[in-house]
């Protein structure tokens, strides 16, 4: 089980993934929007989206939880 | 300490029962086939110390004994790394130390604390003199640690450890439950302290590491007059909003994947070390990828130490500029990122090195001059056509210049007027042009024509190498 976190304050601007999907490593599961830069933030293992902590819209901080990768 | 013995240590294969914590064992695949001379004697002092050849290029080598007392460094052991130094120094050839110690050797006492300091002197003394790699290859402690740390490059093995104190003092003294691991193996290393450059999967591929860089920075070799071609023109994504990953940049200017050094501690800035047309070069590069390729305080730093490191050695720059500015927030400034983010400022314009930029995409603000600008005196500066040279974006320039002017239109309007004004700030403030005009930007070059014409500065540039130590920043 791998969860991915955000590294730093940003927008959320998108989500390209759902609940249940399954990513490889390196597929982008959301992206954010920071410094007029969109980020994407990446899968760092491969598997099953088990949960997804954030939604269109959000605000999230540096170390909030995006993502539970299993 | 004089040379002692000159005999070519024999394959250590035909040793009966093989202890892979044998320095011989360690130094004899660290180094070429029987190319290891011993400078000091085999003893039980914890230390052995040789000349070798790695691809043939020549270097010093000494390597902790761990089967005597876990590798502790007493007066004699000490002695031995000093002499290593000094026939490093005295060769300019690339000393390469393998780390396996617990520290000072307890029963010598003060003895051992002096002797301890006089390597941590001569480390120092050969800074930017000759390059210093390290190499830990088990747990590493107090004065063991601080070897390393003192060196130019650091890389740890997978059972490599390093701290201050280990597990039990900490536990004693503060109440911390830790082990090993968590308190100083890679994993906190690579990512957290910055201790570490490089962490490696085994003992095999760290020292396999240890011969790659010895070997860029020992023998940097000649820029090639023709050079192959690579088209980045599709690496950059089409919104210009849209991060990317700098890797293929950065190994695609290279003849061929280079060194990554502090790859996943402040990975929004790159530090590798490679060939360009057969020459080391050291490449920094923003990683739009992380944190937008924001500088902050620890990738300053990082890329200051980097900086200063090619330049003590007189490996030219490349500098790959994609950078939306300095990274706002609470946490930043009070991190200091105003006394960290001055290294870089301060390893730049000390530099005597060749050293070349390429703006790529964003050059913003106070960052853009952090990147090796020709304030700073960079040797030239390239810009591909996609470039932004601004104080800062143009739609955030207009908010606070034309403040007044936007808040008296009518809301519905307000966006509209916002985006004219933007255009004519663009006109008027920023862009390629205005930086082409001045002379910050020498000239504007294609993606498909970018290794040649770097590759050409560089050749032509004078060589030269700065006169200073490589401080642990």
């Amino acid at each position: 089980m791998a969860e991915v976190h955000a590294e730093m304050v940003a927008n959320v601007w998108k989500i390209v993934v759902s609940e249940g999907d399954a990513v490889e490593e390196g597929d982008t599961l959301v992206i954010l929007e920071s410094m007029k830069m969109e980020i994407p933030v990446l899968a760092e293992d491969a598997g099953t989206v088990a949960q997804l902590k954030v939604a269109e819209g959000d605000v999230v901080q540096e170390g909030d939880l995006i993502a539970v990768i299993e | 300490m004089t040379v002692l013995d000159n005999r070519v240590v024999n394959d250590a294969s035909d040793a009966e029962a093989v202890d892979p914590r044998d320095p011989r064992v360690r130094l004899g695949h660290l180094l070429d086939e029987g190319s290891i001379r011993l400078i000091t004697p085999e003893d039980k002092s914890g230390v052995l110390a040789v000349t070798g050849r790695v691809e043939g290029v020549p270097v010093v080598a000494f390597c902790s004994d761990a089967r005597v007392q876990g590798g502790a460094m007493g007066g004699e052991g000490c002695e031995h790394i000093v002499h290593a130094y000094d026939v490093a120094v005295r060769e300019r050839v690339p000393v390469i130390g393998v780390w396996h110690s617990g520290g000072a050797r307890l029963a010598e006492g003060v003895e051992s604390l002096h002797a301890v300091g006089r390597v941590f002197a001569a480390m120092t003394k050969a800074s930017g003199v000759v390059p210093q790699i390290s190499v830990v290859v088990g747990p590493v402690a107090g004065g063991g640690a601080y070897g390393p740390a003192l060196t130019d490059i650091v890389i740890l093995a997978d059972n490599g450890r390093i701290f201050v104190t280990g597990p039990d003092v900490v536990r004693s003294v503060t109440g911390e439950e830790t082990d090993m691991a968590s308190l100083g193996g890679p994993e906190p290393h690579s990512k957290r302290s910055g201790v570490v450059h490089i962490a490696t999967k085994n003992e095999g591929e760290a020292l396999l590491r240890a011969r790659q860089l010895a070997v860029l920075l020992g023998h940097q070799g000649r820029m090639r007059g023709d050079i192959d071609e690579v088209d980045f023109g599709s690496l950059l994504p089409d919104n210009p909003r849209r991060a990317y990953d700098v890797h293929p940049l950065v190994n695609g200017l290279l003849d061929e994947p280079g060194v990554e050094l502090h790859a996943k501690w402040a990975p929004n800035i790159v530090t590798t070390l490679g060939r360009l047309g057969g020459r080391t070069v050291g490449v920094i590069a923003n990683n739009p990828l992380r944190l937008g390729g924001c500088l902050d305080s620890t990738s300053a730093e990082k890329a200051a130490r980097f900086v200063r490191m090619c330049d003590a050695f007189g490996v030219p720059l490349v500098v790959l500029v994609d950078v939306p500015g300095y990274l706002p927030g609470v946490g930043q400034e009070h991190d200091g990122i105003v006394r960290r983010g001055a290294k870089l400022l301060h390893a730049f314009a000390e530099a005597s090195v060749p050293r070349v930029t390429l703006m790529t995409r964003k050059a913003y603000g106070g960052a853009y001059i952090a990147m090796n600008s020709r304030s700073l005196g960079a040797t030239r500066v390239f810009a591909w056509p996609t470039t932004v040279v601004a104080v800062m974006g143009a739609v955030a320039a207009v908010r606070i210049l034309k403040r007044r002017e936007l808040a008296a239109a009518p809301e519905e309007e307000r966006s509209a007027i916002e985006a004219r004004l933007a255009e004519e700030h663009e006109k008027v403030a920023g862009g390629l042009d205005r930086a082409v005009d001045l002379g910050v930007v020498d000239e504007v070059i294609e993606p498909a024509k970018t290794r040649g014409a770097i590759a050409r500065v560089i050749a032509q540039a004078t060589p030269a190498r700065g006169a200073h130590g490589n401080i642990p920043l």
